[in-house]
């Protein structure tokens, strides 16, 4: 921000980084207030989501009278699937909205619309890690029973799924400033990745043609990996880091081309 | 200083391409305080968000040297379920300003009692305006872009905006727009007309309004 008489390249580089880390932290601090309320109480909802549908699949499971698969304790099983599916999804779906929930800040010319996606991408993968800290660390509490097998893939795993759910939301968010129609797309084309991102199967136990296909699903990689990462008893074969980050690299090559493509065309109220 | 060289930009509606700023090329010098008259819907808010580079023009360049503010106005900058201390804390933060003395500073000087910790959405347009104002103030910038912001107020305010002006004219100038005459008088020492697209600029206001009244 500084005029300095003539920045080198690298100086302006260093002071346009700084200014960007500092854009991204003040509008992360702000969605927090904005994400959660005015009161403690808005954190409480962002626990309850997952918590509602791991219930549900608790119930659905004891009904059916069925277990978890490769001796996974029920809950962590379902944990370990809901908490990485919203992790990407959610974090998707705020970034996808990151425009038009801050068009207000875009008024202030240091804010961009890469910021706004970052920020919310930021405080998305904070937020579920904490809720997947804590309802299963709760569930270790719980069943006395406290051992993770690979502490490095799970974070890879949940780290995946926020990188993806971040690109995913750029490419979206870009889209939107050109048309209202992706909006309007964006429930449809994201519900059948609730039911095929393994929340309630592993890829292990799909018939191998159904599996074949759910696998071009990078949020299901993300969730075996998890899996793979919290249980010993489990072992995500069909799982590949490499597919998700290749998944990231086209989205992310897509999104920040986009970005340069609607910068003028962001219109700012 | 600020310098348009070509500046075009069009908006699209749904009978077709509206041109709002035409080819313009104009320079705002260092120090001198430029007044931009034009009629409602002339292109006037386009034209401070572009010199502010909140927005991009479709074609041309704009030079800026020095610390040009965001476009001041009543509409826009705010986030309306937060209070006015908490969007004084964020604007702070992205200009790298101490955060207690630009709080304290726009408390100050905005002078909305209780309001300034209450969400900006309960605000009047006129305590918007002030909050707005005040906090630009706490920011030192050397070109303030200013949206017809001090026409919201009642005259005890637009008396404090006049005196902080001209306390700092020596370090800050400004550029106003309005469709006013009188607000431009009072603050600019040089005037534009903005009509169809095109700025010409004017050393003399009664040559401005002339030029002003013959499209009314």
């Amino acid at each position: 921000m500084s005029t300095a008489a003539s920045p080198t390249v690298a100086s302006s580089f260093v002071t346009g980084l700084a200014t960007q880390l500092r854009v991204i932290h003040a509008v992360a601090l702000r969605e927090t207030r904005t994400r959660f309320g005015a009161h403690q109480l808005g954190y409480l909802w962002a626990i309850l989501e997952p918590l509602f549908w791991i219930g549900t699949f608790w119930g659905l499971f004891a009904l059916a009278g069925r277990e978890a698969p490769n001796g996974m304790p029920i809950v962590a099983f379902l944990a370990t699937g809901v908490i990485p599916y919203e992790i990407a999804m959610k974090t998707a779906d705020r970034c996808a909205n990151a425009i038009s929930g801050n068009k207000s800040l875009l008024f202030y010319p240091q804010v961009k619309t890469l910021d706004l996606v970052i920020a919310r991408g930021t405080l998305e993968g904070a937020t579920y890690g904490a809720i997947f800290l804590i309802i299963l660390g709760g569930e270790a509490l719980v069943t006395q029973h406290f051992v993770i097998d690979d502490v490095l893939l799970v974070c890879v795993g949940l780290g995946l799924g926020c990188l993806f759910g971040t690109s995913l939301g750029l490419v979206l968010c870009t889209l939107s400033v050109l048309s209202n129609s992706v909006e309007r797309l964006r429930g449809p084309l994201f519900r059948p990745v609730f039911w095929m991102s393994g929340l309630f199967f592993t890829a292990e136990s799909l018939p191998t043609n159904v599996r074949d296909f759910m696998l071009w699903n990078p949020v299901l990689h993300c969730v075996e990996l998890v899996r793979d990462g919290w249980f010993a008893s489990y072992h995500a074969r069909h799982a590949s880091i490499a597919y998700v980050l290749a998944c990231i690299v086209v989205l992310l090559f897509a999104g920040l081309t986009l970005e340069r493509v609607v910068r003028a065309k962001v219109e700012v109220t | 200083m600020i310098r348009l060289e070509g500046v075009t930009k069009a908006y699209r509606t749904t009978v077709g391409d509206h041109v709002v700023l035409d080819r313009i090329d104009a320079e705002f010098p260092e120090g001198v305080s430029v007044g931009v008259l034009g009629r409602n819907g002339a292109g006037k808010s386009t034209l401070l968000r572009i010199l502010g580079a909140a927005e991009q023009p479709d074609a041309g360049k704009v030079v800026r040297k020095g610390r040009v503010s965001w476009p001041i106005g009543f509409a826009g900058g705010f986030n309306g379920s937060l209070t006015g201390e908490e969007n004084c804390r964020f604007v702070a933060r992205i200009y790298d300003a101490d955060l207690d003395e630009v709080i304290e500073s726009t408390r100050a000087f905005a002078d909305i009692g209780e309001y300034f910790r209450m969400p900006v959405r309960t605000y009047s347009s006129g305590m918007r305006a002030r909050l707005a104002f005040g906090l630009s103030m706490a920011i030192d910038f050397d070109t303030y872009l200013v949206d017809e912001v001090t026409a919201v107020g009642d005259t005890r305010f637009q008396e404090k905006c006049r005196k902080a002006f001209t306390e700092r004219k020596e370090r800050s100038s400004v550029i106003i727009v309005s469709h006013q005459l009188k607000t431009i008088r009072e603050y600019a020492s040089r005037y534009a007309v903005l009509r169809r697209g095109r700025l010409e600029m004017y050393d003399d206001i009664a040559e401005a309004e002339r030029a002003y009244e013959a499209n009314a």
